[in-house]
């Protein structure tokens, strides 16, 4: 079959052409595939943000000889919490996220959230320089109620997500 | 006197004194262990209206369960509104039987299931405790429920088909950090409450003992923390959950959320270090379950990996 079109150049042109056009209206009536890139972006972004926060856990809970890490971790979710408020500039809010609708009525509340990330990572990354195992677990935890503060008002509980996927799929 | 009787003596005289030891603590060091009890019970938050700015343990906080609402009570020391006036036996009795005082049966909203299996010594500490707090006066509020779940009398049928009063018997056969553990898992702390399935009648279905329920209290979903190895905790080390229950997050970085974030802050987090590990050591032991109700890493292209 993909020889014969290839013997025919014009049969090729037109069903690239004919393709395009059909393509045209489906794409016109569901922005899905941006919208599906947008919400699995934005997934990857808050995994690395807990495979950080997992990093330093592990770190602290079995008392790893790599404290130091602690600070770079502690810079790069400061880093990450401007990403996030970058990448949740774009309401999408339907299809397979956690995403409250909320993160767009109320953008000033949600920016403070991300606001709140940065300022307790750059004193984790503070206090980690310093090396006081005690200051650091509780900043941790700071950093910690910081992700926990957003999620209560921004992200879908556990149960939503649980019947969206369809019940114990 | 024959060496059998001695070691019966020796042993009798032996738990005279531990039983004397805890006899001979001061008030002072009897509040503070009920204080620890109440820690190891999760903070009993259930009874702090947090949305409403309730003062603490004073009730008035709305349950949502499938029966419809029911409203925390008043555990505070006031004799009108709270606890003030009951004697150590109704203390007991409503933890360990699901009684009022007035003899009434209690909703099993109310915990008692789990802690029916509480030592005589940890209530009495955790009575001492809560009468040592400032009474608030607080009227309770009546409970928003369907009928017939709203007669008390269905609370009296209810606790007939399903509920015996047993106190947790340690099994000889284990570690005492795994007896513990297990008292702590099924009486004070009372997971099974949450992390447990129920019956359509509301009762914990013991053959799926800690599988999670995705329409727990107030509709949360509890997750399965039986050790099955993808949709449990099978995954986690004993490290992982003690850090768990004191910071609040798990081995993926997440943090926890609702009615378990308000349970290590108010309470687990301030739990021996021991004692989380003896939680640990027990969990470990309880029959994984398969039972998905979390996205877990090897199925995250589906929801959000923030599960």
């Amino acid at each position: 079959m993909a020889v014969r079109l290839v013997d025919r150049p014009l049969g090729l042109l037109a069903l690239v052409v004919f393709a395009s056009v059909a393509a045209l209206p489906a794409r016109a009536q569901s922005p899905a595939a941006s919208d599906e890139g947008t919400i699995r972006y934005r997934q990857k972004l808050m995994s690395g943000v807990g495979a950080d926060m997992g990093a330093i856990g592990d770190i602290l809970k079995y008392g790893l000889p790599l404290q130091s890490h602690i600070a770079t971790y502690a810079t790069l979710l400061s880093q990450r919490s401007e990403l996030v408020a970058a990448a949740f500039e774009r309401d999408v809010s339907a299809g397979p996220t956690d995403a409250k609708p909320e993160i767009w009525q109320e953008p000033e509340a949600f920016r403070e959230k991300t606001q709140a990330m940065k300022d307790e990572a750059d004193k984790l990354a503070a206090i980690a320089a310093g090396g006081d195992a005690a200051a650091i677990g509780q900043q941790v935890k700071a950093l910690g109620d910081a992700c926990g503060s957003c999620h209560d008002s921004f992200r879908k509980p556990k149960e939503e997500s649980y019947k969206r996927a369809g019940a114990g799929s | 006197m024959p060496a059998g009787r001695a070691a019966v003596v020796f042993t009798a005289a032996a738990a005279l004194l531990s039983n004397s030891a805890i006899a001979a603590e001061t008030p002072d060091e009897l509040v503070a262990r009920g204080r620890a009890v109440l820690e190891a019970a999760g903070g009993c938050t259930c009874h702090t209206d947090f949305d409403d700015d309730g003062p603490p343990l004073a009730g008035g906080r709305p349950l949502s369960t499938p029966f419809g609402v029911y409203y925390s009570t008043n555990i505070t020391p006031d004799p009108e509104t709270g606890i003030g006036r009951w004697s150590d036996a109704d203390f007991a009795r409503a933890m360990r039987e699901g009684r009022a005082p007035d003899g009434s049966a209690y909703f099993p909203v109310f915990p008692y299931t789990s802690f029916t299996g509480m030592s005589d010594e940890d209530l009495r500490a955790l009575k001492a405790y809560l009468f040592s707090l400032a009474p608030v006066r607080r009227e309770n509020r009546p409970h928003d429920v369907w009928p017939p779940f709203s007669w008390r009398l269905s609370a009296r049928i209810w606790q007939w088909l399903h509920f015996e009063p047993a106190r947790f018997s340690p099994d000889p056969s284990q570690t005492a950090a795994w007896n513990r553990g297990a008292y702590l898992v099924h009486a004070v702390a009372h997971c099974g409450e949450c992390h447990t399935p129920r019956t359509l009648t509301g009762a914990i279905d013991r053959s799926r003992w800690l599988a999670g329920a995705s329409d727990g209290p107030e509709g949360e979903l509890a997750p399965n923390i039986t050790p099955h190895e993808t949709t449990g905790i099978g995954r986690w080390t004993a490290t992982d959950l003690v850090w768990y229950l004191q910071m609040g997050f798990d081995p993926d970085g997440d943090d926890a959320q609702g009615l378990m974030r308000e349970t290590i802050e108010h309470g687990f987090q301030h739990v021996p270090r021991t004692d989380l590990e003896a939680i640990a050591t027990y969990l470990a032991t309880v029959p994984p379950i398969e039972n998905r109700l979390l996205d877990h890493a090897d199925h995250a292209d589906h929801a959000d990996p923030e599960p």
